[in-house]
């Protein structure tokens, strides 16, 4: 009787990722986030972050950072989808979380949020410097902005910075402007020049420099001007997210709620852009835009409905790609005029630009070109904010047979009118005087 | 080593006290609005009664009219709950809501509900049942007079409410379970103030004494925040019954406030410590869950009210104060929920600038108060209240000296105060100095006011002196935090160099022959930009001041490299260019015209042999005419003509396999006709020679 228990237990292992609704490439949105704190009292002085996604549908998991119990997988299966990291301060995860097991779960492909403070822990510190970000060094430093800061009656130290340089990008902060700016208090970071996938969304003002705002200044801040990053985003290659912000005071319903007038401008903001930049910034960072899929991929001869198996040189032929963009609940047509196709050899031979109908499909026609050989059709869709697109499809290309060059030239029609002529004539004539001699 | 130390002593204490100055702001109206959003759609239907106490509970607190949707609903949901016999727990809600909004209840139902709930106390083992009924005696008590609720056994209450705790003043669940809990030693206080205010009988003053001793025990448990204030935190984390420290904290003072309200005496506990719980509540901000913004405006209203202490709130509208308006220091000072203060002086006992902390800037003064806003306000901006950061240290002083125990204020109260003003920049002048005599080359002065920008040339053995003063509005030297100047290479390279002040003078030599290691011996034009800021300097600047052409000599192969420039993300992104294949030429060939010319040409020998051919006339006597022959020999010229024409068939499209083929067939039938066609000529001629 054990035994049965035991099989069929082991039976349903395999099912059990089934049984929860989770990330799939059918549909990319994250749904199961774990939320990681230093104090509960995060989740209330910060819901004006968590709610929206809660009614977006996500279903977030508030735990302790340093709770015993938390892990990210049981079984080899991860629990969850997303990872946001509110605890500023945690020296050490509780349960079997550690940095590396982070950085797995992002290299498996999950979505991560981090969230530093001025009093940030190496740990911390250390997960951002995985990603690319590397933040200031010194711990009593704060992003200070004598020119760029918010005014307030109470704040007077400038480390309120309302900054407004943000990406250029409608994929990753929405296609509406961003009117009012973000208010910011934190510490800054620099990204690694040598990580080419991680992208300032937020830039410090050229005034800013990050310092301990109490001490005089003896020796030059390391960070300073516009190349400090107030947050960052990464798109890594197997499309997992990664947003990093020196402020966990930019994500709470204080500054979600409190008005913004930047120093020097006449605008007073009845509300910062905080709520905006951050919902739209979670959007992107939850795959609820910007994530790609590229489906029935066709080419065949111009004039021919069905894909041969091998190309002549100087054929002319179509080729065409559906891309459909996710929305968060469907997948839409892809509206672009820069996706390209390249006729690859070891160097692209073709590189075009394809036409798009609106509805999704994008489509081209070429002539192959006059080189034998295995060559790819490749889409290398790599845009800021998008998953990247890669696709290939390997297909040889055969010269001219034989019989496939022209039969006559006309240049050559000299030629061969005066061979004809010669054999005939000497021909006629041999038989002639042969037959006139013999008779 | 010992200077280290006082260093490090003295950003210590700087910290020390800049954190000890964190102001709370009481209640206003802030909270009011986000109450209304956070708890209207709570009071609608389907939320449940403990749900719908707690948005009530709070619009009551904050004074909000607001006419709750659904309250005809709410009723009845409130009399089903009480008419039929629902747990302790339900019961309890049900009653609070009742109390909140009066619904219209029996007299007959409370009588049933609290002879029933007589019976569960009696028999109760945990404390959450004594809990729930004796709440909801006390809530029937007061609902409706009439109805017998005190408790005939009073002491055997307090009794079996008093087993359940602990030597360090925390409580237990129930008899069976080993675990403390300080959210159940909120519980259990207010449980006891239930039992005592519901007693038929004067409970024990030494058993009342006992559990003060047990209030100041978990006093001792309580914890602190750097910034001054106290709460309850709960140990226990393995249970499901675990709570926030701001819940647990709610239960604590609502036990000790209902607990303190009930007996005659006065419990001893320090005020800071009941100051502290509400800078913690207050500290939260305004929470974005209605339980959390239930506990922690509840818990103000109860200590807004408390017979321990009532706690003071010292808050300023505004810490940063310009120079250039004079504006008053103006201090509120209010209770936890807003509410105006008892008259009461605001003393200011010193300022000091954070630079120099022995030396006081103004001696004590009382500030004015003006009834009309509530305000307490000082002319204060004298000569010697230059712009800096200060220290200003304010203390409360009660007119009523005998209320003044009733009250805490939390002693001296250490606020930062920053005064701004307009910084003026003059004397600044820019000159490329020669170094080895340090005479001036050529030296430009600047006027930051404008525009102007300045073109200077300079090598490796000159030096660049950039020179400034900074004097605040009452002509002292002023010393920013923020004085930079940038050097701007064109292939973006930037060096920030901080600018000293030697006495009231700032000044930068940047000598280049020391410096071409760091600039990467990079010949060409910099950008200078100088960025003087300050948090009291209102007119901070970031200013080009404009470029100098330097010549340096060239790297030699062991420097180091300049730093990779930072990848613009637009442009790694975009499209590609296209590419196009270019496909082999064709051969140049003559037009065609002129190859059919050629072709003309060529054939015209054939048609002259032609022509001859047609004069000389053919002979075709030889053709044999006997029938069988003459078919031999039609049959081998059709042959013949089929293999030419295969021929031009071979020429037009055929290829070499389809050729051959067809030519072997032919041959064969030419041979076959040709011999015979030969056999018969061959037997003509011998007859002729024979003949």
């Amino acid at each position: 009787m054990s035994k049965l228990v035991v099989f069929l237990f082991l039976a349903l292992i395999p099912l059990l990722p089934l049984l929860c609704n989770s990330f799939s490439p059918e549909k990319p949105s994250d749904r199961r986030v774990l939320v990681l704190l230093d104090d509960f009292a995060i989740k209330s002085s910060h819901s004006s972050f968590f709610k929206p996604l809660q009614s977006r549908g996500f279903d977030l998991d508030f735990k302790l950072a340093d709770d015993p119990k938390i892990s990210l997988q049981r079984y080899g299966q991860y629990l969850y989808d997303a990872l946001i990291l509110f605890c500023p301060t945690i020296e050490r995860f509780g349960g079997s979380i550690d940095a590396a097991a982070i950085l797995d779960f992002v290299d498996s492909g999950h979505d991560l949020i981090v969230a530093a403070d001025s009093n940030a822990s190496d740990l911390i510190r250390e997960i951002a410097t995985e990603c690319g970000v590397d933040f200031d060094e010194d711990p009593a430093a704060m992003v200070v902005d004598h020119s760029g800061y918010a005014v307030s009656a109470t704040e007077g130290d400038h480390t309120l910075i309302a900054s407004d340089d943000f990406i250029k990008s409608d994929v990753i902060l929405g296609s509406k402007k961003i009117e009012a700016p973000v208010l910011f208090q934190g510490i800054g970071h620099s990204l690694n020049p040598s990580n080419s996938l991680v992208l300032k969304v937020l830039s410090a003002s050229p005034s800013a420099y990050s310092a301990n705002p109490k001490s005089k200044l003896t020796s030059p801040p390391s960070l300073t001007g516009s190349s400090i990053s107030l947050v960052s985003v990464v798109q890594a290659r197997n499309d997992a997210r990664i947003l990093i912000s020196g402020s966990l005071s930019m994500f709470s319903n204080r500054f979600f709620r409190s008005g913004v007038q930047k120093a020097g401008s006449p605008v007073k903001h009845e509300k910062s852009g905080n709520e905006r930049f951050l919902t739209e910034l979670s959007k992107w960072v939850f795959h609820e835009r910007g994530h790609l899929k590229a489906v029935n991929v066709q080419h065949h001869k111009i004039g021919e409905a069905d894909e041969p198996a091998i190309y002549r040189i100087n054929d002319d032929l179509e080729y065409s790609v559906d891309v459909y963009e996710w929305s968060g609940t469907s997948w839409e047509p892809y509206v672009a005029d820069d996706v390209q196709v390249q006729f690859y050899m070891m160097s692209p031979y073709v590189l075009k630009t394809l036409s798009t109908d609106g509805k999704g499909r994008f489509f081209t026609s070429f002539k192959v070109p006059d080189v034998y050989g295995v060559f790819q059709f490749k889409v290398e869709y790599q845009r800021l904010g998008y998953t990247s697109l890669s696709l290939s499809k390997q297909i040889p290309v055969r010269p001219f047979r034989h019989n496939e060059y022209e039969r006559f030239i006309p240049a050559a029609y000299p030629y061969y009118g005066a061979a004809f002529s010669m054999v005939r004539i000497s021909f006629s004539r041999i038989f002639a005087f042969v037959f006139l001699s013999l008779n | 080593m010992a200077r280290n130390l006082a260093a490090f002593l003295v950003l210590f204490l700087a910290l020390s006290i800049c954190e000890a100055a964190k102001i709370f702001e009481p209640i206003s109206d802030l909270h009011r609005s986000a109450a209304l959003e956070l708890l209207t759609p709570v009071d609608g239907l389907d939320a449940s009664l403990e749900e719908t106490y707690e948005a009530l509970r709070v619009f009551d607190i904050l004074a909000i009219e607001k006419k709750p949707e659904g309250s005809t609903t709410t009723c009845q949901k409130v009399l089903d709950n009480l008419e039929s016999s629902s747990p302790p727990k339900d019961l309890f809600y049900a009653l609070k809501v009742n109390s909140l909004l009066k619904c219209w209840v029996n007299e007959e139902v409370f009588e049933t509900i609290a002879s029933r709930l007589k019976a569960t106390i009696n028999d109760a083992s945990t404390l959450l049942d004594i809990y729930y009924s004796i709440g909801s005696l006390v809530l029937i008590k007061d609902q409706a007079s009439n109805v017998d609720v005190l408790l005939a056994d009073a002491d055997g209450t307090f009794h079996s409410i008093k087993v359940l705790s602990q030597g360090d003043g925390r409580w237990r669940y129930s008899s069976n379970n080993p675990d403390s809990s300080t959210y159940a030693a909120g519980l259990a206080l207010e449980a006891l103030a239930g039992v005592v205010s519901l007693a038929a009988s004067e409970v024990d003053q030494s058993r009342i004494n006992t559990v003060k001793n047990d209030i100041l025990k978990l006093f001792d448990s309580i914890e602190k925040y750097d910034d001054g204030s106290f709460y309850f935190g709960e140990k226990i984390v393995s249970t499901s019954e675990h709570q926030s420290s701001l819940s647990t904290t709610a239960s604590v003072v609502r036990g000790l406030t209902k607990f303190a309200a009930v007996f005659s005496g006065k419990l001893n506990l320090p005020g800071d410590k009941i100051l502290g719980l509400a800078k913690f509540f207050l500290g939260i901000g305004i929470p974005g869950d209605a339980k959390d913004f239930f506990n922690q405006v509840e818990s103000l209203a109860f200590l807004e009210s408390n017979r321990v202490s009532i706690p003071l709130i010292l808050s300023l509208p505004a810490t940063v104060y310009s120079l250039t308006q004079k504006d008053q220091l103006k201090v509120r000072v209010n209770t936890v929920l807003g509410s105006a203060a008892p008259p009461l002086t605001v003393k200011l006992v010193r300022a000091f600038s954070t630079d120099a902390k022995d030396l006081a800037i103004t001696e004590s003064k009382e500030l004015q108060y003006e009834p009309k806003n509530g305000l307490h306000v000082l002319d204060l901006f004298s000569k010697n209240m230059d712009v800096g950061n200060y220290v200003f240290v304010f203390e409360m002083v009660l007119k009523d000296s005998d209320s003044s125990s009733d009250f805490t204020t939390g002693g001296q109260i250490h606020v930062p105060i920053y005064i701004t003003g307009v910084i003026k920049v003059g004397n600044a002048e820019i000159a490329v100095l020669d170094s080895d005599l340090g005479s001036i080359e050529t030296q430009k002065a600047l006027d930051f006011a404008g525009n102007g920008i300045v073109s200077l040339s300079a090598n490796h053995l000159q030096k660049l002196r950039l020179s400034f003063q900074l004097t605040t509005p009452y002509g002292r030297a002023f010393k920013p935090q923020q004085a930079f100047l940038k050097l701007r290479h064109e292939t973006k390279v930037e060096h920030v160099f901080v600018v000293e002040s030697t006495g009231d003078k700032f000044e930068i030599i940047l000598d280049f022959l020391g410096l071409v290691e760091k600039l990467f011996y990079l010949t060409g034009r910099y950008d200078i930009e100088l960025t003087v800021g300050d948090s009291v300097m209102e007119n901070s600047f970031l200013r080009p001041l404009g470029h100098v052409e330097l010549d340096l000599p060239v790297a030699p192969e062991k420097a180091s490299r300049p730093p990779p420039p930072p990848v613009c993300p637009y442009s790694r992104y975009g499209p590609k260019p296209e590419i196009t294949h270019v496909f082999r030429a064709h051969e140049k060939r003559p037009p065609q015209n002129l190859s059919l010319t050629f072709l003309s040409l060529t054939l015209l020998p054939f048609i002259g042999f032609l022509v001859g051919l047609l004069r000389i006339g053919v002979n075709l006597k030889n053709f044999p005419s006997a029938t069988v022959p003459a078919t031999y020999a039609s049959l081998f010229h059709i042959g013949i003509a089929a293999v030419l024409l295969l021929y031009v068939l071979f020429w037009l499209k055929l290829d070499l396999f389809t050729t051959l083929k067809t030519l072997g067939f032919l041959g064969a039938i030419l041979l076959f006709f040709g011999h015979r066609i030969l056999a018969h000529l061959a037997s003509t001629s011998a007859k002729l020679k024979s003949a």
